[in-house]
Order: structure tokens, then sequence, then C-alpha cells
């Protein structure tokens, strides 16, 4: 078998790999809707760039309008980085099935990062790109124009691409590295949003201006920057293959934390140690709670130190978040982390009813941490006392239950220890996310139009404590929502286990 | 408690896994199952132990007081312990965390979990507790015994396992099988163990069902070790 025919199988099995993943391979109507939610975020992308170049159009005292896109691009390679992480794989999880066969291991390499640099995903910012070229610059500024500034953006996203696989093959060693992104990234944000004007607008503007004139030099630079990243990840993702074959784990447990104080509540007692343990020595939930705070913590800041986010709409829809980031990431998926070990769940009377109360218990408890980030924003005045109450129970008390009704749906595993979100989410799970995000502030807004501040977010306090309340009640609907669908849930768990 | 399977079938598109007419197991019988790759063992478990949805039929748990299917209420995980697979097993847990897990929620005190291990010392030869080792870092047969502690630690008076020989050395499987053959004359539990070891199966089931493509073929009487012959003749080994 020569290299070409080598390479086609291996697109094959790629390809193979997708059409025959269990969440698809039976369900016409998932495949449907992915298709459909594809298509939807084209069209949001689209809607976003003919908005933008008719709404930027001599915004900015005569301003072209692709400069001031231009001068913010940089926003969109970070929103393109963190969305890789729920939409890409990385070269050695791809080569890992192949690496003790015949076949040379840099080839692997090669095959998977040309196609990652290739990928189709590179030009789905396109989506928003070209209608907004098209406007902004094809009509003002001709054809010729428009297509180097769009071939340069092309060249950001591989080279963007090649950043997140980097820090991403990184991260499988350790999540320390996280901070790596959350620095840079942070940093740029800095630089872009702290200061009166843009730091970074006039080297980024023109960076993607000698795009469009085809200067010869600066797309010579990207490439140079392309090659290098492409070097630099062949090292690294040849040096984490061999480690993953040769990989003796570090085998010695250091936290066997009795947590004898939960004793007291007997075998809901047992089922929260069991959710602790499971949120501190398995990779994926780590990582999930770690991005939680990192999340906080950032949008805080930005409020805190800049006027970014003083809008009404952007202070609650923050202070929200703040308070559902952690339940949402986790709850979403909700018994998802589970489904490596249904079956011995399932052989125990009533665990699963036990097991949602521990979860509901550990996330409300969890909710101590946004108020104390949030703490000197309330101080300082930038967020007030009542809206945090507000959404505080709001979050326990109503969507709690609306996320916890996933546990009656999600059957689907995801692994515990695997890279950072090995899986996408459903599209039930993207669409509940949606909800979730905006349902309280439309209602807030809608009794703070009636009612008056604050007495929307004392309605939402109330709702929420209404919640709580009632809790024991809901999760056992829930529960027994569970078991009459446990055979299709099981079946889908174990056919996922490892997929 | 008798397993009173009536009718029951269960099929994966075109290929049947099970298809039993009627079949009982008597309380306090050890029953081997015997069978090819794909005969259909592990199905009949799952089906016995409500993990699967049967296409048609019951499968109900007896006893003198008591008639319940399985498919319709929990009370017969009270009583029931069993291993098929690694997916029984909470991996990120120690062994010893394991094993208090199942202890609580199964209501034994620590005193009843200690002389429940202290029992079965010889068998985890000093390599299961106290090893500050998450079950996933452990070797397949040192998980395959946590399983089957698992399985035994709440008492069961229905013990199901699957495989249970799978990965033992020699001499943990000798040890697991007298634990078992000790447990059924203590306690009178109900015991289904499925394998491909016949000696073994032989060894100690006074019956074994051989299952071929979902049916059991044949109800063997072993109560005098006569089943090895038959067993044999069927899989063809001394040919």
């Amino acid at each position: 078998m020569n290299k070409y025919q080598l390479y086609k199988l291996l697109r094959k099995h790629e390809d193979l790999k997708v059409k025959r993943h269990p969440m698809f391979d039976k369900n016409r109507f998932m495949k449907f809707l992915m298709i459909f939610m594809w298509l939807y975020y084209a069209a949001i992308l689209i809607f976003m760039g003919v908005t933008m170049a008719i709404g930027m159009k001599g915004a900015y005292n005569g301003v072209a309008a692709f400069h001031v896109l231009d001068g913010w691009f940089p926003i969109v390679l970070i929103i393109d980085f963190w969305i890789r992480f729920v939409m890409q794989d990385t070269p050695v999880n791809q080569a890992k099935p192949y690496t003790l066969l015949p076949i040379r291991r840099s080839f692997l390499m090669h095959v998977y990062l040309i196609r990652s640099g290739f990928s189709l995903g590179n030009l789905y910012w396109g989506f928003m790109l070209v209608p907004f070229g098209l406007i902004a610059i094809a009509v003002p500024f001709g054809w010729i124009k428009f297509a180097g500034w769009l071939f340069g953006w092309w060249l950001l996203c591989i080279a963007n691409g090649f950043c997140y696989l980097f820090v991403r093959t990184l991260l499988a060693k350790h999540m320390a590295w996280l901070v790596l992104p959350v620095l840079v990234h942070g940093a740029v944000i800095a630089a872009m949003v702290l200061p009166e004007h843009n730091w970074l607008d006039m080297p980024c503007t023109a960076l993607l201006n000698s795009f469009a004139n085809w200067n010869i030099l600066s797309i010579l630079a990207v490439f140079a920057v392309i090659a290098v990243l492409y070097y630099a990840n062949f090292l690294l993702q040849n040096l984490m293959v061999y480690n993953e074959i040769s990989k003796k784990e570090n085998v010695e447990v250091k936290n066997t934390a009795k947590m004898s104080y939960l004793n007291r509540y007997g075998q809901l007692g047992e089922y929260l140690k069991l959710e602790v343990r499971m949120k501190t020595r398995n990779k994926t939930p780590k990582m999930q709670f770690v991005m939680g705070i990192g999340f906080m913590l950032f949008f805080s800041l930005m409020m805190y130190f800049t006027d970014a986010y003083s809008g009404g709409f952007m202070k609650s829809f923050i202070c929200l978040y703040n308070y559902i980031f952690l339940g949402l990431t986790t709850l979403i998926g909700v018994m998802c982390h589970e489904g490596n070990y249904i079956d011995g769940l399932m052989s125990r009377r009533e665990s699963i009813y036990q097991l949602l109360r521990a979860k509901f218990y550990f996330n409300s408890f969890l909710l101590i941490i946004p108020p104390l980030i949030m703490l000197p924003l309330m101080i300082s005045g930038k967020m007030s006392v009542w809206m945090n109450l507000g959404y505080l129970f709001f979050t326990v008390g109503v969507i709690y239950p609306i996320l916890f009704q996933m546990a009656v749906y999600n059957k689907d595993t995801f692994p515990l220890n695997q890279k950072i979100t090995g899986k996408q989410g459903s599209t039930i799970q993207q669409i509940l996310s949606l909800v979730i995000l905006f349902l309280p502030i439309g209602i807030e807004k809608l009794a703070t139009l009636l009612l008056g501040d604050p007495w929307g977010f004392i309605l939402l306090m109330c709702l929420g404590i209404v919640g709580v309340l009632t809790h024991k009640i809901w999760l056992k609907n829930i529960y027994q929502r569970f078991m009459v669908r446990r055979y299709t849930n099981m079946e889908g768990f174990r056919a996922s286990r490892n997929s | 408690m008798n397993i009173i399977i009536q009718n029951l079938k269960k099929s994966f598109g075109e290929k049947v896994a099970v298809n039993i007419d009627s079949f009982k197991i008597n309380s306090g019988e050890i029953l081997g199952l015997v069978g090819n790759n794909g005969a259909g063992k592990s199905t009949l478990f799952r089906l016995i132990l409500d993990l699967i949805k049967a296409d048609e039929g019951t499968v109900h748990m007896t006893d003198n007081t008591r008639d319940i299917n399985v498919a319709e209420t929990e009370e017969w995980k009270d009583w029931t312990g069993a291993y098929v697979d690694d997916s029984f097993l909470i991996d990120y847990l120690t062994p010893d965390e394991y094993f208090q897990f199942i202890a609580r929620i199964s209501g034994k005190d620590p005193k009843e979990l200690e002389q429940f291990l202290e029992k079965f010392k010889h068998f985890m030869a000093d390599e299961i507790i106290g090893q500050k080792k998450f079950i996933r870092n452990l070797s397949a047969g040192n998980k395959q015994k946590v399983g089957i502690m698992a399985a035994m630690l709440l008492q069961p008076q229905i013990l199901i396992l699957d495989e249970p020989f799978n990965f033992l050395d020699p001499s943990s499987q000798s040890a697991i099988k007298h634990l078992l053959k000790k447990y059924n004359e203590e306690t009178n539990a109900t015991i289904l163990v499925s394998s491909h070891n016949l000696q073994h199966t032989v060894d100690i089931c006074p019956r074994i069902a051989l299952l071929e493509h979902g049916v059991i073929i044949r109800d063997i009487d072993n109560k005098e070790g006569q089943a090895q012959a038959e067993l044999e003749d069927y899989f063809e080994i001394n040919d």
C-alpha cells in the first residue's frame, strides 16, 4: 500500500467514525437536528456579517467598516480558539489506534496535522466574513482586495487552529497548561479593552489591510508562523503519542479524605461522597470546574475594572452567568459521567434517586462561590445585592430543576478522563443551554418592568424558594421518569461508553 | 429464592440473543451457564438483572411469600448481588472506599464489613485493601476480585456472576470456587455462574444449562459430576 492509498484509508476511517457514532447511527432525527443546528449557526453568522457591515458603515467617524472589524480581529480568534474545544480532536487521539500498526508515526502526524489545517472548520467563519466582506470591501474597494482580505483571515484561522492543537495537547498532559491561553487571551483582551483606545487596533488593521493589498511579505510572515506552529505541533504530538504508548500512570492515590462528617446522612451521605470524589479525581469534571471558576473570575474582573459590561442587560447577564455556569456545564450532561458505571448503579435500589439528590445538594453548595467572587462588585455598588439574591435562589430553585430534567434524556456516556470535553453536547443540551442563558433575564426584565426594581429580583427569589422547598418532589418525579426510560438510556450509555 | 423465566425473548436486529420458553432456577441451587461466544449468557444475565429490556416474556423472583417481576419493581435489588463486567465498578474509588460505599448503601455496619473482608483475606492476597490505588489502576484480575466481592458483600440471596474465573490466577480461581461453594452452603443462596472453563463449572455447579443461540438446549444434572463428558462432547474438546 502506497502513502496515498494509506492516506485515503485513514480519511475513510475518520469519516466512518463520525457516521457510525452511536448517537447518530440509528437516529435520523438526530442527524437532521445536527444539520439543522449547523445551518442555524451558519445563518446567525451570515446575519452578523451583514448587520455588522451595514451597522459599522460610517459609524466610527467615517472609518471603513472592515477597518473596525479588523481592529478587533483577535476577539474573533479568541472565540474561535475556545469553540474548538468542543469541535476539534487532536492528532494524538486520532493517531492512537494506529500507533501499534506498521505505519510510520511521523506519517500519521503529518496526515492529521495537514487535515486539521485544511479542515472545513477553518472556513466556518466565512459565513460571517464573506457577506461582511462582500458589502464592506468587494463593493467599495474591489474583488481583489476582498479576496486578499478573506485569504488572510483563512490563514489566521489555520494558525489559530494550530495554536489550539498545541495547547489542547499540553492540556492532556496537565491541566495547569490552561493558564497559558487564559493569560495570553486575557492580556490581549486587556490591551484592547482597558486603555481608552484599543492598543491593538493599529497593528491588527495594518495586518489585514496588507492581506487585502496582497502584500507578499505579510503573507509570507503568516506562512512562516503557520510553519513554526506546524513543526512545534509535529514535535509535541509525536512526543505525546510516544508518552501515551509507554505511559506509566502515577497510581499512588493522594486524596483519600474519608469525609466521615457525611456519614450522618446515611445513604445520601455516601452518594455525596461519590459526587465529591467524582469531581475531584477525574480530569474532565475537574477541568469543567476550573474553567467555570476561570470564566467567573474573568467576567467579574472585567466588570470590576472596566465599564465594558456596565449596561443593564450585560450586568444581569454576567451575574446570572456566574451563578449558573458551574451548574450549566455539569448538569446539562447530568448522568453522562455516571454512564461509565451505570450497570453498577442500576443494580442498587433507588440509587439514581439518591444520586440525583446528592447532585442537587452538591451543586447548590457550590453556589457559595459566585457571591464570594462578586463580593467586590457588590461592595463597590456595581452590582446589587438583590440581583445576587434573586439569581442565587432562581438558579437553585428554577434553573436546576430545568437542568435536572436532562437526567431523564441524557444517554451518552462522557469519558471521565479524556481531554476537556471529548464529546459535543447533544442538540437538546445545546438548546436547553440557550434557554437557560436567556430565560431568567427575560423573566427578570418583565418583572422589573411590571413591578419595578428590586421587585423583579424578589420575584425570582420567591420562585427559587418554591423550587428549593419542593426539591424532593421534583427530583422524585425525574427519577420516576428516568426509570421509565431506563432501558433506552442504559443502552445508549453502553453503546457510547468506549466510543 | 427461585428464578422463574417465562417466554423470555431478546433479539438484536436479526440476531436472536435469548429465546427461552420456560426455565426455573430453584432456590439454593448453583447453576452453571455454558455456551460458545455469542450464545447469549451475558444477555440472559442482563435480562435477569433488568439491565436490558426483554422483547417478550418475564423474569420472576419468588419464594414462599413473594412473587416479583424484576421489570416492575426494584425490591429484588435488596437481595440480589451481581458482577457482569467492569461497568459495575466505580473506578475512581479505591477498593476500600468502594467496599465502604457498597456496605453503607446496603445497610451494613463497619464491623460487618470488616468481618466480610477478613473472610476474603486469602482471596485478596494483600493486593487490594490498603493499596492506595484507584480501581482503574488495578490489574484486570484484581478488578475482577473487587467486582465479585462487592456482589457478595450484601450477602445476597441471589448471586449472579458472569465469567468469574476470567483474569484470575490459578490460586484465585481455586479460592473463588471454594468461596462460592461455602457461601451457598452457609446461606442457601441461589447462584448463577457463567463460564468458559468447563472444569470449574463442573466442579461447583450441580446443575448446568447449555446455551446455544439464545436457547437452553440442554439442562444437565451434574450432582455426581457427570456433566463433564457431555460438555466435552458438545464442545468437541477431545476430537
